[in-house]
């Protein structure tokens, strides 16, 4: 049926790319955007350019930023003794959003997943390691999600690290297993952060 | 339709689209299946922790019309296997086994004791973290569940008797007397054979209580791993990440490496 309206089709298929959008909604979003005056289209247009022309990666800590290195890397008012380290940015999101940690971010861009076959060459392991060495940082907290890859990423965090002389520290339980940080509540997670334990 | 219910290991997740999984479980009657969990990823009131690889489960589903994936309406967390996350050569170790039971027992019926063997392995490495020996014994088991039995303590051409050295084929399937050696065969010791002789003996379900020498391991490690590489019918991911942590000794004499 779309097929007649071909620019149509093609908004409802890029649509349908997005996580968690069905063709449904697709085409509803579609519809949508067709009532919608000119200049809200454009709107929504530029911020998506802007999006992929501004947005890149930090090169210290590999959190999204429009500066590099990104706002959360040069604030002053943070402890350089303390370096948090999450799967993705949406989970270093999480943490900030809970105000419960202010120290600074490394961001893996993903987790060791033992069945996927995903090492820590895969990840930005060997950057953390680097920024380790440098000899600023007392406590590592890491905050990956506690679900299997999580879990083997912190071991492995854990087996690394120690022998640095750097305390290593893990949110506390609390989150449920299986539990990916974007989807827990705030409280919980400032509640997580302020009861760590030793890994 | 009618519900189904069985027992159950869940072998891994994906993530389909914000809030749903895709779970793939061993049963014991059924073998390999795949289920659709509906708000899995989003919320824990349905599931919780169940559905976490590893974890043994009762599960109830229905069957979708015109899919082969299920549709999972319960599932009752039995034992969520948490010893399993404080080890990293035990997870790594659970993630081979659960793989390699997807490849070689993924076509479906029933297969009690391949479930046996997994559930007792995953119990055992969540007691005992992980060792050498589990991915030796696992890696045996599996070569006689699935039917494919190397030849260990006769010559594998001739039938004959074996000396002190020996070597050992995968192509020919077992061990090879000098008569009967081909090139490319890996040196192995009587010894050797005899040790993974009697641990392929004993019954497939039983991890707990062995304690094998370093020349056992050393040499039949590599042996037992190239025999079920050719039983696989592709590569096992979690076969790279267990290596990367616990390198395979080199085979002796340097000869046919896989
Ligand atoms: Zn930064
Ligand atoms: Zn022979």
């Amino acid at each position: 049926m779309l097929d007649s309206i071909p620019s149509f089709a093609r908004l409802v298929a890029e649509l349908a790319k997005f996580p968690g959008i069905g063709k449904k909604t697709a085409t509803r979003l579609a519809f949508f955007l067709l009532r919608q005056p000119r200049a809200e289209a454009e709107a929504l247009a530029g911020a998506i350019l802007e999006l992929k022309e501004k947005i890149g990666f930090c090169s210290r800590c590999f959190h999204i930023t429009e500066s590099d290195p990104c706002p959360i890397c040069t604030d002053p008012g943070r402890d350089e003794g303390l370096l948090c380290v999450v799967e993705q940015p949406q989970d270093l999101i999480a943490i900030e959003r809970s105000r419960s940690f202010r120290g600074r971010y490394h961001v893996l861009q993903g987790a060791l997943s033992p069945l996927d076959g995903i090492g820590p060459d895969q990840l930005r392991f060997s950057e953390l390691l680097q920024r380790l060495k440098g000899g600023a940082v007392r406590e590592l907290l890491v905050a990956t999600n506690f679900t299997v890859e999580g879990d083997a990423t912190a071991l492995y965090l854990a087996g690394q690290v120690r022998p640095l002389g750097i305390r290593v520290t893990r949110l506390a339980h609390g989150i449920p297993t299986g539990s990916d940080l974007e989807f827990v509540d705030d409280a919980t997670v400032n509640r997580a952060v302020e009861g760590r334990r030793d890994l | 339709m009618h519900p189904q219910k069985s027992e159950a290991i869940i072998l891994q997740h994906i993530d389909y689209g914000e809030s749903d999984r895709i779970v793939t479980f061993f049963t014991p009657e059924q073998g390999l299946l795949k289920g659709f969990a509906r708000g899995a990823r989003k919320s824990r009131k349905r599931f919780g922790a169940a559905l976490e690889p590893f974890s043994g489960v009762r599960l109830i589903w229905r069957q979708r019309p015109n899919s082969s994936l299920l549709n999972l309406q319960e599932a009752e967390l039995l034992d969520l296997r948490d010893g399993l996350r404080r080890d990293l050569k035990a997870l790594a170790l659970a993630a081979y086994g659960c793989e390699l039971v997807a490849a070689l027992f993924g076509e479906g019926g029933a297969h009690p004791e391949v479930y046996a063997m997994l559930k007792s392995l995953l119990d055992q490495l969540n007691v005992d973290g992980g060792c050498a020996e589990y991915r030796l014994l696992l890696e045996l088991r599996l070569l006689r569940l699935s039917g494919h039995e190397p030849h260990l303590l006769h010559c594998a051409v001739c039938g004959g008797a074996l000396p002190e050295q020996v070597h050992f084929s995968v192509e020919q399937d077992g061990s090879l007397c000098p008569a009967c050696r081909v090139p490319g065969a890996r040196p192995v010791s009587l010894a050797t054979l005899g040790s993974l002789a009697r641990c392929r003996e004993t019954p497939a379900d039983r991890f707990a209580g062995f304690h094998l020498g370093a020349t056992t391991l050393g040499e039949g490690a590599p042996l037992c791993t190239a025999a079920l590489d050719a039983q696989l019918p592709r590569r096992i991911k979690s076969r790279e990440f267990l290596d990367r942590l616990e390198p395979l000794p080199p085979a002796p004499g340097g000869a046919g490496h896989s």
